[in-house]
This record gives C-alpha cells, structure tokens and sequence, in this order.
C-alpha cells in the first residue's frame, strides 16, 4: 500500500467511526521493508527479504479507548475494525482517562530520516561483508574456532497517523546492523563473545575497530576463574549499565508509578542518586541514529533532565498520565507496533560522563572487578523492589590494572541502592542502543557490590 | 485462505531458481485479551495478524521472504525475488500436491472466543476481588486473559500439504504485597489449548490464595545465601532449568553447526543415570503442543534422555540437512515474519521413584526453590542463569525460614550430572520459550529433583 492511498484509507477509517459512534478516533498505518543475511561456514546461509503492514485504531466513548488492529487488509478489515473497538470500549471501565490530541500549531508532523546510502543494501554488497568479516573474525586468532551468528540486516518503514481531531503525523527512517558472535576454544574451555554495529551506510563499516573489539570480548574471556564471595568495589562497563539501568526504565514511567508499581512514586524532586551521576533524554540528540522529533500521540518532544547531579526531575508522562497527575506530558507517548496501545517509553539518554578514562579509573579503583557481561535479567530481578541477582563475568582488578578474566560468578543488589552508590563515571562514553533509542554512557563505578563466587580465599 | 491454484503457481515461481525445496506458509491468527489492574478493566484488544512465509532452500541455503499481501500477483513476484536470491542447489521436481489433511491438539467443549470478554473479566474481577481483601499486606492485583485461534497452511514442493488449528488460552494472577518500602510478588500463568471449560473448572481461588501467600512469604524473607551448596528444585516450573541448561543444547539450531555443548553426545551419557527426559508435543490440550509442526511435519513424542544417555535431538528440517539425519518434527515459529527452526514443545524430565518429602528429609543442608522464574543459556558453554521466585532454607531435614533473591548459575553439563535425586511427583507448567524463530508457546516440567551441588547467588554470605 503506498503511502497516499494508505494515508486516505485511515482518513476514511476515522470518519467511517465517527459515523459509527465514536465520539473521538485515531488510525495509524505502519508498514516495515527488511533484509537480512547469515553467513555460515563461509556461505549465505539465508536471506531474508519482507514486508509488513497493519492498521491499527483506537476509539473513544464514554470516556472509554477501545482498540483494535487487523494486518488482512481485506473488504472486511473496516467493519472487523470498528466492532472490536466498540466492543472493547465497553467492557473497559479505567479510571485514568486517554485522549485523542491535536496540537492546532503541530497538526501536520512529518518526520524523514532516510538515508541517501540505503540502495547500497543489496544482497550482494552484504554477502561480500558478511563473507570477508566472518573469514577476518576466524583469522584473529587460532583458538577461535567458529562464527556461530552473523548477520547484516536492514530495514525501513513509513508510519503514518490520523485522528478526528485533525491530527496528522508521518515518520519514516532507516538502518544498518551488523551482529557477529564468535566461538573460541582453548584446553578443553569454550567461550563465547559477540559485537555489533549500526548505522545507516554500509561503508561507514570499519571492520578493524570491530574485529579488536570483538577479539577481546571472546579471547579476553580464555583462562577465566571464580573469585571468592564478598564486597567488591565494581567498574560496569557501559554495556553492562545500560543493560541494568535499562531493566528498571520502567520505574522512572509516571504510568508504572501511578500504578503504585514503582518506588519512585512520589520522589520527583527528591534525591535518588549519588550527586555525582546525570542521566538526561536527548529526543533529537546530534549522535543518534535515529531523532525523535513528535511522539505516537503528536506531542513534540523535548530535551530534559531525568536525574539531575543525584535529583530525580521528572517521570516520563504521556496525555493519560500526565492528565492524572496535573501536568504536561513530556512528549513520550509512544506505541511500539501497530497493533499496540500507546504506553510510555524513554528515546535518547545521555549519561553526563566524568573525566577519567578507562585505564585511569581502573587505576583509581585499585582493587575490584570489572564488569563486562550481565546475565538473566528478565529473571534474576525483582522490578518492583530493586532487588536483583544476576549471573555476570568480567575480570579482576588488580593492583590498578587488569589482572585475569573471571566467570560463574552472581552480582546480588539493590537499583536503587547501587544508583546512591555510584562514585564516578568515565570519560569513555560510548553508543549502546536499548529500546527504541540509544544510551550514550560511558563506564560507571559503583562502591561496593555483593559477589558470589565459588573460590573460597579472595586474592589479595 | 490462499487457492490451492495459487498456491502451486507460488512454488511454481519459487522453484524457478536453483531451489531444491519450495514451502509456502499461510497463517491466520485471532486473538482477544483483556487486562485488569485491581478491579478496573484498563486494557481491551482484539485483532487479525495475517500473513503469508515463503521459504526455499538449496542444500544448506535458505531464503525466506513473507509478506501480509494476499494478492496472487504479489505472491508471485515476491516467490520470483526468493528464487533468483538462492545460490547453488540440485533442481528438484515439483511433487504432486498431496489432499489436504487437517490436525488439531487442542481440545474444545467451547470454542473460549466464542465467549464474551465480560465472563472473562468477571472471572478475573473474582480473584482480584479475593486477593485485595486477602491481607491487608496485599496492594495490587494485575490479572489477564488471552486467548487465540491460530490456523496455518503449510504447502511445499515435496506434496506436503496441511492445515493446522490450534486454539489457546493464557490467564494470569499477579498479586503484590507491600511492607515498607519493600515489594513481592506472587503469580500464576496457567495455559491450555482446552477450550473455556478449563477456565470454569479451574480452582482460580485456591490458587490466588497461593499467590498471596507467595507474595506475603517472600515480602517477609530475609535475603538467600550464597556459595556453592545442594538444590531440591520443585516440581512444575521447575523444568525450567532443563528446558534452558540442556533442552536448547539439544536443538539442531546448536548441535547441527557445531555450537552446543553437546555436539556429538548421542548415544553417550550426559546426565546422572537416574535422569530420563522427553520432548512430547502430542499430549492433546497441552499448552505447547502441536501434531503438524510450523513445517507440515508430524510432531513427536521424543526421548531425549534415557537413563543419563543422550537418545535424539530435536531436528528441523534444516538441521536434518545438516547433520544428515530425518527431521524429528520440530520446526516451529512465533509467526509468519520468522523462518522455523528446532524448538521444543512439551519438555519435561520423567518422574521417578523418590517421595519428594524423603529427598527433602535426606537434605541436612541446602537450598529449596519451590517456584522458578525464567532463566536463560549459552549453548556453546552451557552456563545458566535461573532466579527462584520462591525459596526455602533446609536445615536438618526440615524446610526452614523462606528466603529471596536467590540465583542459580552453573553449566548445564554439570549440572545434569549432579543430579542426585529425582521425584514421583511429575508436573507440567505453561511457559513461553524465545529464540531465533521468535516466541513460542512451551510447556515445562519435571518430578521434584535434587542437584547435589549449584553455585547460589544470594546477597548473605
């Protein structure tokens, strides 16, 4: 469906549920193009080349959204549509009210960030990068032994958004990933390490930055030990961060904390971290990939603090939420798919770095462990409480310098502890992409942390 | 669903190329869900996910495209663009398609979307209703119920040519207790592929009580300990750790290129002699089963371990070409938009012969995780994870004070060799299972087993 007749077919749905009792309406159309290929064992060993499309809707009455979605575009798609919703508008009896929105001076957004380079993208300019990196990654070393993943995909997709009230929106970008998991074997141990890299020209590759990466996410792990149970003072890497910061983002939604599901409820304002940790939201931050300019609900964004030097500003709030609480909503009312109601979601975060570099903050820690990986954490947490045990590795720190690889170990504690506890952050910052932007964070360094290891003397 | 006209034409067009093999996947799925927070319906959905897979492959090479367009014309083209990407096989001869035959492993007195969202928020408001006024500990109750008609069509070049209905439903209980700052929960997730009668003879108060006192329990408990010591992991969800630890290891996927820490084990021992497992995705209204796999293939009851030796692994039909062996029937997929692959079904270790009180009584110290949460696996190592929800201390032979935020991490080989005692009391329980092919429906299970020694990641030394 291209994008005028999709755009007219949503207009009509909007008015067909006006006509069919809606008091308010709001149709959106996404479509997504993909391409895809693995190499294995020095071959494409598939490809993948697809497109999908939906039409989701929401619908209010009595005060009441109903939603449905269909992607069988088909004669019925309309009246499949409009019934549903009706019908789930009148089984849902929420208390907090969502609305339909338009902004009379937004109420035509257009965001394109299509890239110039994305007819590169062919099967063959792929398979020759894919082929080169995977017999590159297995000349590294002779103890790697195979590439058990490696993929190059990319993808694109209009979205298009059109309500009763005179909303319309359109947004469509691009990118490139490249993902590569290498297999390393040595007396009888095997471990594995992946990499990866995005962005939206295949030519911007630089293959030699990737494959010193990844040769010492997978050798550096070779020899790895326990260490004993204790108190460890911890370097996270920012990988690691991110991914544990990212596993509690919920509780920093106003929807999680209305729901009486996050302990944040009621501390804007307060302090919550170290003084010396910042963390902000950049919608249209200069570096990322991909801007953010509106949200799903045509609310613009806006650049702002989350944690301000240890202070939590403000929650993330959509329309629903932020009419709860007597505010605005700060333009994160987003919905992932089109089948999908709108929730609350974070872009672009920046985390204010320090200005000690890797090799100095190991130095200034002297003894501790440096975390690289973490382990089950869409299981070892307790969301609500803060609470986690997570299976990591990483390696000892020693002496000021990094001294050997450690595996089977479990760090145990505390979110909202470990957010008081940080006591500085590096100067290495780096892109991790997370949800549906990016983290900009450079390493973080937390007091003390509870490890668990099997050895029984701690290495002094 | 597509013509059967239509259908030749596209593998007629897929094997223009240089494709061995030609499959083309219809899929229609319904669904319906509503969700509640305490005792207000705050969520409301229904929809149509549609969509058409076409994949091909020559030798080891696959090619997969899909599409939501039902046009033939479209089809057509997209089989086209599917054909002149394959590199490399033998041409193969189109086989004469085969009638069609029907399957389904679910079994429904009511079709559950026949009934209205109403009796199901009711249903649900029942146990929201109990569990607020349970405890005064007790703060929140989320709750949900979703249900689904999938039905698939999976035609190929070899003749093959089946449709498949599988019907499901998934209802859940969170119940949140609060003391101070501190927050614990408690969950049920039951699934089925019965039909709504399972809900009506489902014991929903009795186990939201259970919730409750999973959440007051675990609200109340100090944190676990930690250092290497025996586990009794209990039965149900505690399968958990063998669907991670071995299952996945077990999957084509990683056993046909190489990447499993059980590459080349069949036939040799890889867990403790008392251990005997199955992957069955035959038990009809099981909540992972399936008797046509996402490839037209029939599924299977497999053994996987027999007495501690390595019997079968699970095999797709790509990985058959790989490793040069029949396909077991596994070839599954969350949907349309993912290619299938090796996954499991109904997983479970067998009982066996202890009176789990005994294995319990038999424990002068350890730990006792009584319900799992999920856990995840690196194949190629074997190193785990797995959080327990719930968990109690043994001392003496006796289960002693309830502890949290215990963690098991271990590598799978190990562990399976380290198990030492193994219960009558078999369970299953509903899960979901991710990977490369997407999310898929799964079951666990297990009899209560002990594991003589796992690292315990707790936050006491």
């Amino acid at each position: 469906m291209d994008r005028t007749f999709a755009g007219k077919y949503i207009k009509d749905l909007v008015e067909k549920a006006i006509k069919f009792g809606f008091e308010d309406a709001e149709a959106c159309f996404m479509s997504s193009s993909s391409m895809e290929i693995n190499v294995l064992n020095g071959e494409v060993s598939s490809y993948e080349n697809s497109t999908m499309q939906g039409v989701g809707f929401r619908g209010k009455k009595n005060g009441q959204m109903g939603g449905s979605f269909t992607s069988d575009l088909n004669d019925n798609a309309v009246d499949f549509i409009l019934r549903n919703a009706m019908e789930n508008c009148e089984v849902l009896d929420d208390e907090d009210e969502e609305f339909i929105y338009c902004d009379p001076e937004n109420s035509h957004l257009e965001s394109i960030q299509l890239s110039g380079s994305y007819d590169k993208n062919t099967y063959d300019k792929f398979s020759m990068v894919g082929l080169k990196l995977e017999k590159d990654i297995l000349a590294l070393s002779d103890d790697i032994k195979a590439v058990d993943y490696l993929s190059i995909s990319c993808g694109t997709g209009p979205s298009i958004s059109v309500n009763s009230k005179g909303l319309y929106t359109y947004k469509d970008s691009d990118y490139i990933t490249i993902m590569a998991e290498a297999r390393a074997e040595k007396d009888g141990v095997v471990k594995t390490g992946g990499y990866y890299w995005f962005g939206k020209d295949i030519d911007d590759f630089d293959e030699k930055k990737f494959l010193n990466t990844l040769k010492k996410r997978v050798l550096g792990k070779l020899g790895a030990s326990s260490v004993a149970s204790g108190e460890y003072k911890i370097i996270f890497d920012s990988e690691a961060f991110v991914s544990l910061f990212d596993t509690f983002i919920s509780n920093f939604s106003s929807y999680t904390m209305q729901k009486g599901l996050s302990l944040l409820a009621g501390k804007e304002g307060q302090t919550i971290a170290s003084d010396l940790f910042t963390i902000r939201e950049e919608p249209m931050y200069e570096n990322a990939l991909i801007k953010f300019p509106f949200d799903s609900e045509g609310v613009l964004t806006k650049s702002k603090a989350l944690i301000d030097k240890g202070v939590f500003v403000k929650a993330f709030y959509n329309l629903k939420t932020a009419h709860k609480a007597g505010t605005e909503s700060t333009g994160n009312g987003f919905k992932g798919a089109f089948s999908a109601p709108v929730g609350i979601s974070a872009t672009n975060l920046i985390v204010e770095p320090g200005d000690k570099d890797f090799d100095q903050l190991c130095a200034w820690v002297q003894d501790g462990l440096y975390i690289t990986d973490l382990n089950g954490l869409h299981a070892g947490v307790n969301k609500i409480s803060g609470d986690f045990s997570l299976f990591c590795e990483g390696y000892l720190i020693k002496d000021g310098k990094i001294a050997r690889p450690v595996e089977q170990i479990t760090v145990a504690d505390n979110f909202y502890e470990v957010l008081k506890k940080i006591i500085a952050t590096g100067s290495d910052t780096i892109s991790v992409p997370e949800g549906k932007g990016e983290y900009f964070c450079p390493s973080v360094v937390i007091s003390k942390m509870n490890i668990s290891g099997d050895v029984k003397e701690r290495e002094e | 669903m597509l013509s059967e006209v239509t259908v030749s034409r596209i593998i007629e067009a897929a094997m223009s190329g240089q494709a061995d093999f030609a499959e083309v996947f219809e899929e229609e799925k319904k669904v319906s869900s509503v969700g509640l927070l305490n005792k207000r319906t705050i969520r409301a959905a229904s929809g149509i996910n549609y969509g058409v897979g076409i994949r091909l492959m020559a030798g080891t090479n696959v090619v997969y495209v899909y599409t939501c367009d039902k046009s033939e014309d479209a089809l057509i083209k997209l089989a086209k663009e599917a054909a002149s990407a394959v590199k490399g096989g033998k041409t193969s001869d189109i086989k004469e398609v085969e009638a069609l035959s029907k399957s389904t492993p679910s079994i429904l007195v009511t079709d559950p979307l026949s009934v209205s969202k109403k009796v199901n928020i009711d249903f649900l408001k029942e146990a929201s209703e109990f569990a607020l006024n349970y405890d005064e500990l007790i703060t929140q109750v989320a709750s949900s119920y979703a249900t689904s008609n999938r039905v698939i069509h999976i035609t190929n070049s070899e003749g093959i040519n089946k449709e498949e209905s599988q019907t499901r439903i998934r209802f859940s209980i969170e119940t949140v207790a609060t003391k101070g700052t501190e927050k614990q929960t408690g969950r049920i997730a039951p699934g089925t592929m019965r039909g709504y009668e399972f809900v009506e003879e489902y014991p929903m108060i009795d186990k939201t009580r259970e919730c409750c006192e999973t959440a007051i329990r675990m609200v109340n408990a100090g944190y676990a300990p930690s250092g290497k010591m025996p586990v009794i992991i209990g039965n149900g969800f505690g399968g958990v750790i063998f669907h991670e630890a071995c299952g996945h290891a077990l999957e084509a996927t990683a056993v046909g290129i190489k990447a499993s820490c059980f590459t080349d084990k069949l036939g040799k021992q890889i867990a403790s002699s008392i251990v005997t497992a199955r992957d069955d995705a035959r038990i009809e209204g099981e909540w992972g089963s399936y008797m046509t796999d996402d490839t037209g293939r029939k599924s299977s009851n497999l053994l996987l371990i027999e007495n501690g030796i390595c019997k079968n692994c699970l095999v797709d039909d790509l990985g058959a070409r790989r490793m040069g062996c029949e396909p077991t029937g596994c070839g599954r997929r969350q949907d349309f938009t993912y290619a299938p692959t090796s996954r499991m079904s109904n997983t479970y270790i067998d009982k066996g012969e202890d009176d789990p009180k005994d294995i319990i009584a038999d424990t002068e110290y350890g730990i006792y995780c009584t319900k799992m949460g999920g856990g995840s696996v690196d194949t190629a190592t074997g190193e785990f994870n797995f959080a327990a929800e719930e968990a109690f201390m043994v001392r003496n032979g006796k289960i002693a004070e309830p502890v949290r935020g215990a963690t098991l991490i271990g590598k799978g080989q190990e562990i399976l060799m380290n198990i030492d005692r193994v219960g009558n009391d078999l369970k299953l329980a509903a899960g979901m299972c991710g990977s490369i092919s997407g999310g898929v429906p799964v079951t666990v299970g297990q009899p209560t087993i002990r594991v003589s020694s796992i690292l315990v990641g707790g936050r006491e030394a």
